[in-house]
C-alpha cells in the first residue's frame, strides 16, 4: 500500500527506479548519445530561462489535464485511447466560439470552455454509449471516434474555416485577440489556465477520494461483477466516467487551440493524449505522482527542441526515452518481477 | 484513368494492408490484441528499406522486417504471459516507442533511392483480363499477399491448427482442459501474426509507398486495426475490407481536384465502418446465437468476436 512505509518496501522502490533509469539510459547510449548531456540540455531547455519555464507550463497545462482526465477512466477500469479525439473535439468547440460573433467578446474564453468541455464530453459519451449499449470494446470505439474527429478537423480547416483566400493544412486564421486567454506580465504567463487546472486538480482529488460517486467509479474498475452485489449500475458509472474524462480532455483541447496555437491546426492534440496515457500507466492512477510525471514529461518535450539545436539529435529521442522508461518501469513494477526482486534482496 | 488501370492499382496498393490485416487476424483469433501495429509498421518499413539499401537485396530486407515483426509480437506476448503485464499497455507503449525510434534511426534514409523488387511476369496467366495484369505481371509482393488470403483462410478455418488457435481465443480454460497449452498456442500465433505484420511494413517501403520518410506509414497501423474488425475476424472478409479501402484511396486521389480535403478525409472511412460493424456484431450476435440478420447485411457486418480477446490467461 501507499501508506505502508516499511523500509523494505522503500528499498524495493529505489531498486525499481534505479533499474528503470539504468535501462532507459542504456537505450540512450545505444542510440549514440550521452544520457548526461541529453538531460543537461533538456533541463536547460525547459527551466533555463523564465520564458522557457512559461513554455514548459504551456505544455504542462494540456498534458496535466489529459492525465487527470485519464485517471478517471483508468480508475473505472476503462482504456480511453479515444482521448486524442476528445481533445480534438474540445479544440473544435473552442473554435466554434472563436469563429463566431462571441469570439469578439471579452467573455469568449468562458464560452470556449463551456463549448469545448461539452464537445469533449459528448465524444466521451459516444464511446460510453458504444461500450455500455453495444458492448463495443472502448479501445476500438475510442480509436474510431478519434479518427472521425480528425477527419472532421481536417474538413473544417480546409472547408468552412479555411484561411482567407487559400485553404491550407497549416491551420485556420489566427483567432481574434479577445479569444486568446488573458495573460499577465511581459512573459505572457497564462494565469487563468493555470488557475483552472489547479481547481480541476483539487476537484479531482476530492471527487476520487472522498465522494460516493468517485468511490463507486473505482469500485466499478476494481471489480465490475461486485457492483451488482452492492446494487448499483456499473453502466451508469461508465457513462459518468467518460463524460467527465471527455469534458476535461475537451478543456485540454481548448487550451491547445486558444492558449497555445491561437488557431486550429490539424494536429491540434500534439499527441499529448497518447503521452498522457503513458503518464497514467506509469503513475498507477495516483494523482500526485501523475502531476509530477506530467511536469517531467512537459519539461522533456519543452527541452526537446534544445537537443536538435545543441546536440544535433532528432527530437523524437524525447518520446523514445519517455516510452522506454515507462515500459521498463512497468516491467520492474510487475508482480512477477517484484516478487523476484524481493527474493533477491531478502533471501529467505 | 480507365477502369482496368484503377483495378490493377487497387490490387497492387492494397498488398501491404492485406498482409498486416491477415497477421492481426491470426493474433486476435488466438485472443491477443497486438496494438503495436502502428509502431511495428513504421519500424519494419524502415528496417526493410535500410537493409535492402545496405545489402542491395530487397528480399533480405523483406524477410528481416518479418523477423522484426515476430520479435515485437514475441515481446508483447511474453510480457503478457510471463510478467503478467497488460498486453494492451505493452502494445500501446511499443506503438509510441517503435514509431519514434523509426524517426530517429531513419534520418539517413529519408528520400534516398534503393533496390526494387523485380516484376515477375508469368506467361499466359498474365494475359487474363483484369486478374492477369493485377497479379501475374507485378512484383512478387503483390502475388504473395494475394496468395496469403486463401492460405490464411484455409489454415484458420480448415485445419486442426486453426481450430486450436480459435479454441484458445474463445475459451483458454476449456482449451487447456482438452490438453492444449494455451500459452504456447498464443506465443506461436502472435509470432506468426507478427511476422506477417512485419512483412506488411516491408511491403510499404519496398513496394506501395517506396522509400522512407519520417512517419512513412502514418496512421496505416490504426487503419489496419479497424479493417480487421470490419472483417469480422475472417481473413477473406478482412482482405475484402483492405481492397475496399484501396478503392477509397484511389477515389480520394481522383476526387482531389474537385474537393480539397477529400484526400485526407476519405481514407478515414474505415473507422466509422469499424464502429458500425462492432455495433452490428454485438447487437445481433448475442450469446453465441446464430445471427438473425438478413443474410446480405450479415455477410458484410456480421461476425464473431473471439470470446477471450485482449484478456490475459488465467493464472494456474
Amino acid at each position: 500500500m501507499i501508506y505502508n512505509f516499511e523500509i523494505k518496501n522503500v528499498y524495493i522502490v529505489v531498486a525499481q527506479i534505479l533499474l528503470a533509469m539504468f535501462f532507459s539510459s542504456l537505450i540512450i547510449i545505444l542510440l549514440g548519445a550521452s544520457p548526461l548531456e541529453v538531460f543537461k540540455n533538456i533541463f536547460n531547455g525547459s527551466f533555463g530561462k523564465p520564458e522557457k519555464i512559461v513554455k514548459t507550463f504551456l505544455i504542462f497545462l494540456p498534458i496535466s489535464l489529459a492525465s487527470l482526465a485519464l485517471i478517471i477512466t483508468f480508475s473505472t477500469g476503462l482504456w480511453n485511447i479515444g482521448i486524442e479525439g476528445q481533445i480534438v473535439l474540445g479544440a473544435i468547440g473552442a473554435t466554434v466560439i472563436a469563429k463566431s460573433f462571441l469570439g469578439e467578446t471579452t467573455l469568449s474564453p468562458l464560452y470556449q470552455i463551456i463549448f469545448g468541455m461539452s464537445f469533449g464530453a459528448l465524444w466521451g459519451l459516444f464511446c460510453a454509449l458504444l461500450k455500455v449499449k453495444f458492448n463495443v470494446h472502448e479501445i476500438f470505439g475510442g480509436l474510431g471516434l478519434y479518427f472521425v474527429g480528425s477527419g472532421a478537423i481536417i474538413y473544417l480547416i480546409l472547408g468552412p474555416w479555411s484561411k482567407e483566400g487559400i485553404a491550407s493544412t497549416s491551420g485556420t486564421d489566427i483567432f481574434n485577440k479577445a479569444s486568446w486567454f488573458p495573460t499577465f506580465s511581459d512573459l505572457n504567463i497564462p494565469a487563468l489556465p493555470i488557475f483552472i487546472v489547479s481547481i480541476i486538480l483539487v476537484i479531482s482529488i476530492i471527487f476520487l477520494g472522498f465522494t460516493k460517486t468517485g468511490l463507486k467509479l473505482k469500485a466499478t474498475g476494481a471489480n465490475p461483477e461486485s457492483t451488482e452485489k452492492y446494487k448499483f449500475n456499473s453502466g451508469a458509472y461508465i457513462f459518468i466516467a467518460f463524460a467527465i474524462t471527455g469534458a476535461i480532455a475537451g478543456l485540454a483541447g481548448v487550451f491547445q487551440a486558444s492558449v497555445f496555437h491561437h488557431k486550429l491546426v490539424p494536429s491540434i492534440s500534439g499527441g499529448y493524449g497518447f503521452l498522457s496515457i503513458l503518464i497514467v500507466l506509469a503513475s498507477g492512477k495516483r494523482i500526485i505522482p501523475t502531476m509530477l510525471l506530467a511536469l517531467f514529461f512537459s519539461a522533456m518535450i519543452a527541452g526537446g527542441s534544445q537537443l536538435q539545436l545543441r546536440l544535433n539529435l532528432h527530437s523524437s529521442l524525447i518520446s523514445i526515452i519517455l516510452s522506454s522508461a515507462v515500459f521498463f518501469w512497468l516491467v520492474v513494477n510487475s508482480e512477477v518481477f517484484k516478487s523476484k526482486l524481493n527474493k533477491l534482496l531478502y533471501k529467505g | 484513368m480507365p477502369f482496368e488501370t484503377s483495378f490493377i492499382t487497387v490490387i497492387s496498393l492494397s498488398a501491404p494492408i492485406i498482409l498486416v490485416v491477415l497477421g492481426e487476424t491470426i493474433n486476435e483469433k488466438s485472443g491477443v490484441i497486438n496494438l503495436s501495429i502502428e509502431g511495428t509498421l513504421l519500424i519494419t518499413a524502415l528496417a526493410a528499406f535500410a537493409i535492402s539499401v545496405t545489402t542491395g537485396s530487397p528480399f533480405i530486407g523483406f524477410i528481416c522486417a518479418g523477423i522484426i515483426g515476430s520479435f515485437v509480437g514475441l515481446l508483447i506476448i511474453l510480457c503478457d504471459t510471463k510478467l503478467r503485464m497488460d498486453q494492451i499497455a505493452v502494445g500501446f507503449i511499443l506503438t509510441i516507442f517503435l514509431g519514434k525510434l523509426s524517426s530517429f534511426l531513419g534520418q539517413d534514409y529519408v528520400r534516398i533511392p534503393g533496390p526494387y523488387f523485380q516484376k515477375v511476369s508469368i506467361p499466359i496467366l498474365k494475359d487474363i483480363p483484369y486478374i492477369g495484369p493485377s497479379l501475374f505481371d507485378q512484383n512478387a509482393i503483390v502475388l504473395f499477399s494475394f496468395m496469403m488470403i486463401p492460405i490464411c483462410w484455409y489454415m484458420i478455418e480448415k485445419t486442426r491448427w486453426g481450430l486450436i488457435i480459435k479454441a484458445v481465443g474463445e475459451n483458454p480454460v476449456s482449451a487447456e482442459n482438452r490438453g492444449i497449452d494455451p500459452e504456447k498456442v498464443r506465443i506461436i500465433a502472435t509470432v506468426i501474426g507478427g511476422f506477417l505484420i512485419g512483412l506488411g511494413g516491408a511491403a510499404f517501403s519496398l513496394h506501395s509507398k517506396f522509400g522512407w520518410s519520417e512517419n512513412h506509414t502514418g496512421n496505416y497501423g490504426w487503419i489496419c486495426l479497424a479493417i480487421v474488425i470490419f472483417g469480422g475476424w475472417n481473413p477473406i472478409r478482412a482482405s475484402m475490407g483492405a481492397y475496399f479501402f484501396g478503392v477509397f484511396q484511389i477515389l480520394a486521389l481522383k476526387l482531389q481536384s474537385y474537393a480539397l480535403g477529400l484526400t485526407q478525409v476519405l481514407p478515414l472511412i474505415p473507422f466509422p465502418l469499424m464502429i458500425l460493424t462492432l455495433v452490428f456484431i454485438q447487437r445481433f450476435n448475442k450469446s453465441n446465437k446464430v445471427s438473425n440478420l438478413p443474410k446480405a447485411i450479415n455477410l458484410f457486418f456480421g461476425g464473431q468476436e473471439p470470446g477471450n480477446i485482449g484478456r490475459p490467461l488465467e493464472k494456474k
